[in-house]
């Protein structure tokens, strides 16, 4: 039984499915429920075996339960707090009974893949089978409706050096490049630095700072020296998740993400312990040797006063020597290697302390099951001198470590098996990123810590720009020595070919060496392709603990080496990351004019246009289009873009980004732009007005600014025009007064001349308005005569009001979105984006005179001179309805049952008293007077109205009102 | 033997041929389902080329969304057909690829984008496909776990629903295509690299490989991301540029979410698969590259647009996030057909929606092979059309629109 050692904090209480328990300050969830007696903390994913501490690291699924509503929380790694709601997972109706289990004994039923094979027919009852399966599956429960706020924060970080991992190599890493001068990140994904040494007891060796020190008291030295260096920064709690192209870093730690970038890059990641192989390998009671240290000193749990170690490496010895100095007693260590002789070799001082504790050692052993059921109570071996059963309540995996791979493996770094290791060692990283420490295979002392150091202080020597020194001499002759080391080891035993029972190579998803076996006889005998088949590796843990096991099980398997299998690819995150911590908190953009407040004592209606909040009406939409029409409107333009193209070349920029021309437009004038893209599509209109020689205003519709702004770069990008290209958006604010009083308004606010013989249609003139400088475009969109009027942004207010009062007695009113769209279509003027899609030229949209063919080049020239070859297939064209209501936007419009054309806008016109719009129809339909039947669809289905094709506008047809 | 207890026989070809009647380049769902078709209309001296594992590349990267509800006529009618072979295809292949029919939600956020569904919905409509436009009552009742309040910076106003609309498992398909096309006598080739293509007075003579050379009559590129480069072996050049697109999935968890989620205005779409992940996809990146490398702001964006549509997911942890790379067109449609090189038969520009497509190009690019004649359903998608000007165009409806 798990008893809770001396020196703990003070109580924590919290909850364990409802019930109180108690806990520790510093207790994580897992140690303080396995101290109070809980040691089953989920069920498996497919048969539902109790399962409980395995790695107390959180690589591995085990432990995850749901946490104040949380679903996933690997509690083995989360710290205890007071009043935490724990509950199990994946259990019905209880942990301690679940239904499902009966799976476990089923199973024959349920093999690899067994959904593939079944229910295929009848065709007819799949749907019912689905929503079975679908019921089992997942792990986690969300309340659908909840909306968890859990504070994610972001940070942006810069370092010359990221050192990733605080083991003893990734501290003496950080020391040395700070040493050298570097900023430095150190990422440590635990509470404190110091890495394995924080759970071993033995002398370290190898470096002057930690000479003599036993495991312990040189993680607390290493933490010191790492304090007291101002120019390192530690992130403690964060895990460095995913390596990105340019060396940049998604690290998470708690609610905060972290993005940081750093020129070199130093990778200690160290090496873990997986689980081993055998019958029933997941009972509760079997855990690695880590987990075991882990919990007696991290968080002062003993799981049992006596273990059985398994090892198939010397690094078995010394964890079971560190386990008994730990005060967890050994009865036996069983090494799994068939030459006894070499058990222990390479550990003499362990071998020896080993016997002096009459440790029993079981060399050329092997494990064939675990015994007992909801907990270990055995291991059941086989040694040269027959079967053996070996009692215990505890068993301690300690196989050789794997180095930890992942982060380099997202660098597109393949691992290179080394058949001398027998495991997966790194490839050769890219310029700017080291690798250090275990992670390189060889975990003697001096290679680890010197190693460190000297990656350290070459990055150090690198991010600085520092001049050589002797350092790529000392690390050339430590790569020498790395490999000296490597080259003397025995290697190690395959693995014995996986016998009968659940022997588990994939926790997460259930999976077994015999099903495995299975998958590969199936045809499924690559990594890859029997990945996806049996989803080994491909379950919460991603493969963190199964992914090397995998490939030597199958490599096992199919009669090949784990040298041609390889690894399948690692893909970030490293660990799981929550959606909200990588969303950040919730910011969004949303702009609003220099009139808003205007608009809003106005009581305006507000509808959303990109970022933009503009009015849409300001109460009767009828008299604000009357107004317009009989006297005088005002509408609030600033959102629409306005970009300066100015330099020496920019005219002939513009007539080249354009189908027609503006080199030629005079100063003090302004012209109708639309835009093509490649395929000689309309993707933006708007005006360009030229204000001097060499500076043009070009502005684009609400929502376009961004791609366009960005389209003109695009095509200045490695061009050697002389063009500079300004987004003066919110540099301005716009206005259009319009309407035939207009002119009167302008004559009481400006002293410019706005007679029509000074400022005629289309003209464009700077000036004061209101007492402030402006730009004065004649122009419009509504019908009417028309100024734009520009001025500066702080001054966007004022000329509201000034405006508003001037107008007030010629009868001014303020008009919305909503006025201006029925104006336009009164005028049938085509809303780019509205009434074209990706499919619109400007022939067929109705703008085929802005096409000016015998233009050397533009964008979009060659399909525009194809779609004037062919001829229009479609029209974009008017409409009048006749009888019937006003069909929605999108509506389709048909003859015989079959779409002939869709209506893109339809508005009532109270002016014209009756519904008008926009549609596209085949180019036969589009004639003048011909009856169409638009269907009215959503809402009003097999309801249809009439109406005829209208060609010219409804509205002052030949422009007089505007040009006046 | 009952069910579970069958095994599969899935198998490769031990040695390639000196000759085939038809090779096939691309190992993934629309090279297996042609293959597949092919030995159907009794061509059966066919091979299959990839040069990785069957599958590698977008058949198993892709989000496996299966739907109709496209924007124009031969669209719709194209992929209405592929919807209805997919409904048929566990019993055809003797596989089960578990489509799970929960419905297809394309969400709409302004007025515009209502607009825009309802001219997909009359064109669906009018076609005899399952679509209509539906507003919060009925999405409520649909995907009861959306956001439909006044919280988010766009509010949710109408979805297009489509009922036939859902998510299929990639690797079954891919699977059981290769199958049966093996069990019917063709070639598959994995790890076989092709590294040109031989052509003899305008027509094709047959392909090198890593492993040797194969005279073949007919070789069809089927390579998707890949095309244009497999293309260019023979001289010919395609309008095609291809882009990188990114998924990611999160832990399994216990479903709540049915139906496939999309949202256009905020680049995102979601659905949970049948073991309970989430799956979450963009469009594709703005940039061309053959990079299958992972970004970051991939997901730190669509895991802030997935959140704006799925509070309730704050929690949830992201597991994994992969990169493929599709082949886009100028319309985002297709290209199937003849070339203007003998022999060389193209199924390529699959984009993003190469996937839904996979089991009818097979069907009907068999046809084309073994009767030398253009079916109807494929004609619209020729190479010709961007020479005589006629455009497919399905931006607005299959961009992000998965």
């Amino acid at each position: 039984m798990a008893e809770r050692l001396g020196g703990g904090g003070r109580a924590i209480n919290f909850s364990w499915n409802g019930r109180r328990h108690e806990g520790r300050d510093g207790d994580t969830v897992a140690s303080a429920l396995l101290a109070d007696g809980v040691e089953v903390l989920s069920r498996s994913f497919k048969y539902h075996r109790p399962r409980a501490i395995l790695c107390d690291a959180g690589r591995c699924p085990n432990c995850m339960v749901n946490v104040d509503g949380i679903p996933n929380v690997r509690s083995c790694v989360t710290p205890l707090r007071e009043g935490m709601d724990v509950r199990p997972q994946n259990a019905w109706p209880s942990i301690g009974f679940d239904v499902m289990s009966l799976t476990d004994r089923f199973n024959r039923f349920l093999p690899v893949g067994f959904y593939y094979k079944t229910f295929i027919r009848p065709r007819a009852l799949w749907p019912l089978y689905e929503t079975v399966l679908r019921r089992a599956a997942g792990i986690g429960r969300i309340d659908e409706h909840g909306h968890p706020e859990l504070h994610p924060r972001k940070r942006h970080m810069f370092a010359d050096v990221a050192v990733i991992g605080g083991g003893p190599a990734g501290c003496l890493a950080a020391l040395e490049a700070a040493a050298a001068g570097a900023q430095v990140v150190l990422i440590d994904d635990q509470p404190e630095l110091g890495g394995h040494l924080r759970v071993r007891t033995s002398e370290v060796a190898g470096d002057q700072r930690l000479e003599g020190l036993s495991g312990r008291e040189a993680a607390a030295r290493l933490r010191e020296l790492v304090a007291a260096e101002p120019r390192i920064e530690h992130l403690a709690d964060a895990t460095a998740a995913g390596l990105y192209e340019g060396n940049l870093i998604g690290v998470t730690q708690g609610a905060t993400f972290v993005r940081l970038r750093a020129p070199q890059i130093v990778l200690a990641t160290g090496q873990a312990e997986r689980p081993m192989l055998f019958r029933d390998n997941d009972r509760p009671g079997i855990m690695l040797a880590s987990a075991v240290l882990r919990l007696v000193w991290l968080q002062r749990v003993r799981p049992a006063p006596e273990a059985v170690v398994l090892t198939d490496d010397d690094h078995g010895w010394r964890q079971a020597t560190e386990l008994i100095a730990a005060g967890v007693g050994v009865t036996a260590l069983v090494d799994t290697r068939p030459d006894a002789a070499a058990a222990g070799r390479s550990v003499p001082a362990e071998r020896a302390a080993l016997r002096a504790a009459g440790v029993e050692i079981l060399a050329g052993a092997r494990p064939e099951r675990a015994l007992g059921g909801r907990h270990v109570t055995g291991l059941r071996i086989h040694t040269p001198a027959g079967e053996r059963d070996l009692r215990t309540g505890l068993v301690a995996l300690a196989g050789r470590p794997e180095p930890v791979l992942s982060l380099l493996a997202q660098e597109g770094v393949r691992a290179r098996w080394d058949d001398q290791l027998g495991e997966f060692v790194p490839g050769d990283p890219p310029a700017g990123i080291t690798v250090a420490g275990h992670m390189r295979g060889a975990g003697e002392d001096p290679l680890v810590l010197a190693g460190g150091a000297l990656a350290g202080r070459a990055a150090g020597i690198a991010a600085r720009g520092l001049a050589a020194d002797g350092t790529a001499d000392r690390i050339r002759d430590h790569e020498r020595r790395v490999a000296e080391t490597v080259a003397g080891r025995t290697p190690p035993a395959p693995l014995p070919r996986p016998g009968g029972g659940k022997q588990f190579v994939c926790f997460c998803e259930d999976v077994t060496a015999k099903e495995l076996k299975q998958g590969i006889e199936e045809g499924f005998d690559t990594l890859e392709t029997l990945k996806r088949y049996s989803t080994v590796m491909m379950g919460p843990c991603q493969g963190k603990m199964c992914h090397g096991l995998s490939a030597r099980v199958h490599a096992g398997l199919a009669d090949s080496s784990p040298a041609v299998t390889g690894l399948t690819t690692a893909r970030p995150p490293f660990q799981p990351i929550s959606i909200a911590a990588l969303a950040g908190p919730h910011l969004s953009r949303i702009r609003r004019t220099a009139m808003h407040e205007r608009h809003d004592a106005l009581g305006a209606k507000w509808i959303d246009m990109g970022d933009w909040k503009r009015p849409l009406h300001y109460g009767d939409v009828a008299a604000e289009v009357r107004a317009v029409h009989e006297a005088v409107g005002l509408i609030d333009v600033s959102t629409l873009g306005a970009l300066d193209v100015s330099g020496a070349d920019a005219g002939e920029f513009l007539d080249w980004i354009h189908p027609n021309r503006f080199s030629d437009l005079r100063v003090g004038r302004v012209r109708y732009r639309a835009m093509l893209d490649d395929a000689g599509i309309v993707i933006d209109d708007g005006a360009v007005a030229r204000l001097a020689a060499e500076r043009f205003f070009v502005s684009t519709t609400t929502g376009n600014l961004d791609g366009v702004d960005q389209w003109l770069r695009w095509w200045l990008a490695g061009s050697q025009r002389r063009v500079a290209v300004t987004d003066v958006t919110g540099h301005y604010a716009a206005v259009n007064l319009a309407g035939p009083r207009a002119r009167e308004v302008m004559a009481k606010v400006t002293d410019l001349d706005v007679s029509r013989a000074a400022m005629p249609y289309l003209a464009a003139v700077e000036g004061l308005v209101a007492g402030v400088p402006a730009v004065i475009l004649r122009i419009g969109f509504v019908g009417e005569l028309g100024f734009e009027i520009h001025v500066p942004a702080d001054y966007g207010a004022h000329l509201w009001d000034t405006l508003v009062q001037a107008g007030r007695p010629l009868g001014l009113a303020p008009f919305g979105v909503e006025a201006q769209r029925v104006l336009r279509l009164e005028k049938q003027h085509a809303i780019v984006g509205q009434d074209t899609d990706a499919l619109s030229t400007p022939l067929e949209a109705g703008m085929g005179w802005v096409v000016k063919a015998e233009k050397p080049d533009f964008i979009g020239r060659d399909s525009s001179a194809a779609v004037a070859g062919r001829g229009p297939r479609q029209v974009l064209t008017g409409f009048e309805i006749v009888e019937g209501g006003v069909p929605a936007e999108g509506a389709a419009i048909v003859r015989h049952g079959t779409a002939i054309g869709r209506v893109t806008s339809s508005k009532w016109s109270p002016t014209l008293n009756r519904a008008i719009g926009l549609a596209w129809l085949t180019s036969d339909e589009a004639v003048e007077g011909r009856s169409l039947t638009i269907r009215l669809g959503v809402g009003r289905e097999g309801q249809t109205s009439s109406a005829v094709v209208r060609t010219r506008p409804f509205y002052d047809p030949d422009g007089e009102r505007l040009r006046s | 033997m009952i069910g579970p207890l069958r095994r599969l026989r899935m198998g490769v070809a031990k040695s390639l041929k000196p000759s085939y009647d038809v090779v096939i380049i691309g190992g993934g769902s629309h090279g297996l389902a042609t293959a597949y078709e092919l030995s159907k209309l009794g061509v059966k001296n066919v091979a299959v080329l990839d040069r990785s594992y069957l599958g590698s590349g977008a058949s198993t990267r892709n989000t496996a969304i299966i739907r109709s509800n496209y924007r124009t006529a031969q669209g719709v009618a194209f992929y209405d057909e592929s919807v209805k072979l997919y409904e048929r295809m566990s019993v055809e292949l003797g596989l089960n690829v578990l489509f799970s029919q929960h419905g297809h939600l394309t969400l709409a956020h302004t007025e515009l984008a209502i607009a825009g569904l309802r001219v997909r919905a009359e064109t669906n409509q009018l076609l005899g496909v399952d679509s209509r436009v539906i507003f919060h009552d009925e999405i409520r009742r649909i995907a009861p776990a959306l956001d439909l309040s006044s919280r988010p910076r766009f509010p949710i106003q109408a979805a297009l629903f489509h009922p036939p609309g859902g998510i299929i498992r990639h690797d079954a398909v891919v699977w059981g295509y290769a199958r049966r096309a093996q069990e019917r006598g063709v070639d598959l080739h994995p790890y076989t690299d092709v590294t040109g293509i031989d052509v003899v007075e305008g027509r094709v003579t047959g392909v090198q490989t890593s492993r040797g050379p194969v005279r073949a009559g007919i070789v069809v590129n089927a390579t998707a991301g890949w095309a244009s480069t497999i293309a260019q072996m023979v001289g010919l050049r395609l309008p095609i540029v291809t882009h990188p697109l990114q998924a990611l999935v999160t832990e399994p968890l216990k479903p709540f979410l049915d139906p496939v989620l999309v949202s256009a205005t905020l680049h995102v779409y979601v659905n949970q698969t049948d073991r309970g992940e989430l799956v979450i996809g963009a469009e594709i990146d703005p940039y061309a590259s053959y990079s299958m490398r992972s970004t970051l702001p991939f997901l730190e964006t669509s895991a802030s647009h997935a959140l704006e549509l799925l509070p309730a997911i704050a929690g949830v942890k992201v597991l994994r996030q992969w990169a493929g790379i599709c082949d886009m067109t100028p319309d985002y449609s297709p290209i199937m057909g003849i070339t203007p090189v003998g022999g060389f038969l193209v199924d390529v520009g699959w984009g993003t929606y190469g996937f839904k497509a996979a089991p009818v190009s097979g069907k009907r690019m068999a046809e084309l092979i073994a009767t030398g004649r253009v079916p109807d359903l494929i004609a619209p998608f020729a190479l010709e059309r961007f020479y005589t000007d006629s455009l497919i165009g399905e931006k607005a409806a299959a961009a992000v629109s998965h």
